[in-house]
């Protein structure tokens, strides 16, 4: 029986080909579509690594870049006072600075070169030691950055899960220092900056600093003074407070107002946390909905032109269906037919959609593209592909019934 | 017989309704989204109200400053647009001017967000802005660093009620501003006019910015004429090879050329070497092409199946002319013409579609301030894409059409 329909398919092989080219191409549209929304809810389900509850953000913009070193002590001594001042403000519980925080739009990366030619791509922040507590941050083993630190001769980072087990497989990363090799790039050694080894403190579950769309990356904690002895050492570019529960938003003239005071010559734009992970959000989702939109539309467009094709051809084929009836095929084995060839031209454009789609995971993509893990990938291909199925059958439906409608003697008589 | 011709794809397309309206579907959707992308590009690139001299219009709005082992990429600082823009051969003018930045005023308990740009006098004689009351600030504001503002019309509305405001005050980031000038509000896609707020680039918090190679700052010039624009473009890149750079150890070249609106675009987008100061529009345009390629696909296949559906369907028509003695070529130009005609057809539904759908944009906020009109050049796009979108569907069919043998056909049809 197959081989007599593949046969029937052959006979009727250039337009069956367009239609199974046309079946290929929207299967590769879904696929990407769906992968793309497979992804996000996938992200979703994992851990976020911290909680924003009464947060907000300041970004400080201190108006005069801070190369020079004596520019920049007398910007640490202003961040110290900032700090300072907003810390007796009864409304504040909390104040801690950092380089970047959750749903910022700056992100740092950063590559380590392990001994051994691994490197290790990771997301940088650099933080003050109450950022941790402000943002609730579950520690998995070590400690937080502190005071113990100011003294210690090699750098404290503090890793999450994954980057730890990147780094150190199965050992315990606690207290371990990071072998690093030079980065045969960076040319020839500074004679001013003396080399300095980084020791893993502590270790936390996850902090997904784009928020909870955003794949789960490997992420690093540097520790940053405003009382450093070292001069180079970075500055803050954001302050984050935690307010006391119930305090009006309205107290925001009065924060900025009073870090102004403070810091005559900078700027400052206050947003809390939960305005910022919406503006995320929605940074991750519009071209999902864009592109979502567009793909349905495509999509019901192919759907309607099926529909309009296999009607047609029905039409056409009035005469072998009617020869089928009198040699006594039922109704239902010839609506079968018609749904069957569907199913097979169905199968061979998927048949050769995954198999193009399936060398995608082993090409050397760059990295933004490879955000894609196994199950995923799987299941999106496994939903994209039942997808297209239901529509083809559905295409299918009406144009079936058209054909069983033949009458036997009508249409041998056809012409 | 042209009328002939046109009559009769006028009573074929009626005959089959649904197939007609399968193709109308497809072909107006594929040509929204064509022409809303179009709108969109050609408002944010294409000449406007306030900047109509975009043939002879340059920018200077992406900065490389690059050595062996770092790279900085951003926008230029003052210092270098300052000491090598200035005097440049076959520059009319030319303004230097801050990036926008966004600034929050309290005012009884409210907090207004506005972007605050800070530019030269220049600024108001290359841009073209409409003053609702009051005028620009001039060559003496900005040297004396008067804290004068122009404000847009929202700005008006909601600081002052919509009330004149020339002569009132408002503060911005923690600074208090006379306004001197009320324009019309520009969309936020154009980046070089932009703003909520103007005010004079020497007001600026402290002179830091003076010193600065990278950084914060945009140039614009009008150049004599469109045939200058190359020189200039030279003459500039050839002055940044002889800038002394302040860090000679780590950086020992700086890219920042002056280029058209489209080239600044594909300098963004990073198609090409972004070390190269030459022209990235062609890889841009090859880039859009590919992706508009992609997208008119499974339209095109889509339509292309339809039409050999209808084609087969009136074999015993084409079976009869043939029988007759019409040639494969008068056959073929009459079914193109028919294609050609459905698609101007759904050329027309997607332009009434694609109105529809930019109003919504509008009113979505998505792009503050924007009003996309669909002007004469859209439309010709538009026409110029359906007629083309049309050919690449029907060539096939009618080549098929051609080939049918009129004995089958006459019969009813072949189904290879």
């Amino acid at each position: 029986m197959t081989r007599h329909l593949l046969r029937l398919i052959w006979n009727r092989k250039r337009q069956n080909f367009l239609l199974t080219v046309e079946i290929f191409f929207s299967f590769l549209t879904l696929f990407g579509v769906v992968l793309f929304a497979m992804q996000y809810a996938s992200n979703a389900r994992h851990p976020l690594g911290y909680r924003i509850d009464r947060i907000w953000s300041l970004t400080v913009d201190r108006k005069e870049p801070a190369e020079d070193i004596a520019v920049k002590a007398r910007h640490r001594e202003t961040y110290r006072q900032l700090i300072t001042a907003l810390r007796e403000l009864p409304q504040i519980e909390g104040v801690a600075a950092a380089f970047t925080g959750p749903y910022a739009n700056s992100n740092w990366g950063g590559s380590m070169h392990l001994a051994g030619g691994r490197s290790v791509e990771h997301g940088v922040n650099r933080v003050t030691d109450d950022f941790f507590e402000l943002f609730s941050v579950p520690l998995v083993a070590g400690r937080f950055f502190s005071r113990e630190d100011d003294a210690a001769t090699w750098v404290p980072v503090v890793l999450n899960r994954s980057m730890a087990r990147e780094i150190f497989g199965d050992q315990n990363p606690i207290g371990q220092i990071i072998k690093e090799e030079r980065d045969p790039n960076d040319g020839p050694p500074d004679p001013n900056d003396k080399p300095q080894v980084k020791r893993v403190i502590g270790v936390i579950d996850e902090f997904r600093q784009n928020g909870e769309l955003s794949t789960a990356e490997n992420y690093s904690f540097f520790r940053m003074r405003l009382d450093d002895a070292d001069p180079k050492a970075d500055l803050p570019d954001r302050l984050f407070v935690r307010l006391r529960p119930g305090t009006p938003a309205s107290f925001e003239e009065t924060l900025v107002k009073r870090a102004m005071s403070a810091a005559t010559n900078w700027s400052f734009e206050v947003q809390p946390l939960e305005t910022m992970r919406e503006d995320k959000l929605h940074q991750y989702s519009v071209p999902l909905m864009v592109i979502a939109t567009i793909a349905g539309f495509l999509l019901l467009m192919v759907a309607l032109g099926l529909t309009g094709v296999v009607w047609q051809s029905v039409t056409q084929r009035i005469r072998e269906f009617g020869l089928r009836r009198a040699k006594g095929a039922t109704i239902a084995a010839i609506r079968r037919q018609v749904l069957i060839e569907m199913m097979i031209m169905t199968s061979l454009a998927l048949v050769v959609g995954i198999a193009l789609l399936g060398q995608l995971p082993l090409l050397p993509l760059p990295r933004p593209l490879q955000i894609v893990n196994g199950p995923v990938f799987v299941a999106s291909l496994g939903l994209s592909a039942l997808a297209i199925y239901l529509l083809t059958l559905a295409c299918g439906w009406y144009p079936s019934r058209l054909a069983t409608k033949i009458e036997p003697a009508e249409a041998l008589h056809y012409e | 017989m042209l009328t002939h011709y046109f009559s009769l794809a006028v009573k074929v397309l009626l005959r089959r309704k649904f197939f007609t309206f399968i193709s109308l579907f497809g072909i107006s959707f594929t040509l929204l989204v064509l022409t809303v992308v179009t709108a969109l590009f050609d408002h944010t690139f294409g000449p406007d109200a306030t900047e109509p001299l975009q043939d002879r219009s340059l920018y200077v709005e992406r900065a490389v400053m690059y050595g062996p082992h770092s790279t900085w990429t951003g926008s230029s600082g003052f210092r270098l647009l300052d000491q090598n823009a200035r005097n440049l051969p076959g520059v009319e003018r030319l303004s230097l001017y801050e990036e926008g930045r966004t600034v929050h005023s309290y005012l009884d308990g409210r907090k207004i967000s506005s972007t605050l740009k800070r530019t030269d006098d220049e600024f108001w004689n290359i841009l073209h802005f409409t003053f609702l009351e009051g005028g620009p600030y001039g060559a003496s504001d900005v040297a004396n660093g008067r804290l004068v503002a122009v404000i847009n019309a929202r700005t008006r509305e909601r600081f002052f009620d919509g009330r004149p405001a020339v002569g009132q005050t408002i503060e911005a980031d923690g600074q208090r501003f006379h306004v001197i000038g009320v324009v019309e509000n520009v969309s936020e896609v154009r980046m070089t006019p932009f703003a909520e707020i103007w005010v004079p680039y020497t007001t600026a918090k402290t002179d830091a910015y003076k010193r600065e190679v990278m950084g914060g700052w945009h140039a614009v010039a009008l150049a004599r004429d469109s045939a200058a624009m190359d020189a200039i473009h030279e003459e500039f890149n050839s002055r940044l090879r002889r800038f002394e750079l302040p860090d000679p150890k780590h950086y020992e070249a700086i890219v920042a050329p002056f280029e058209t609106k489209f080239e600044v675009f594909a300098r963004m987008m990073d198609v090409g070497d972004r070390k190269n100061p030459d022209s990235h529009v062609w890889r841009l345009v090859g880039l859009l092409a590919g992706l508009g390629l992609l997208f008119v696909l499974i339209p095109t296949v889509n339509l292309v199946n339809i039409n050999i559906s209808r084609i087969m369907e009136r074999a015993s028509e084409i079976g009869v002319r043939k029988a007759f003695g019409a040639p494969a070529r008068t056959l073929v130009g009459q079914f193109l013409l028919e294609n050609v005609l459905l698609t101007l057809v759904g050329a027309l539904g997607g332009f009434i579609l694609s109105v529809l759908t930019l109003r919504m944009l509008e009113r979505s906020g998505l792009f503050e301030y924007a009003r996309f009109t669909l002007n004469a050049r859209i439309f010709g796009y538009g026409v110029a894409l359906a007629i083309l979108f049309g050919l690449i569907s029907g060539v096939y069919p009618a080549w098929r059409m051609s080939r049918l043998n009129p004995v089958d056909a006459l019969k009813g049809g072949t189904s290879r």
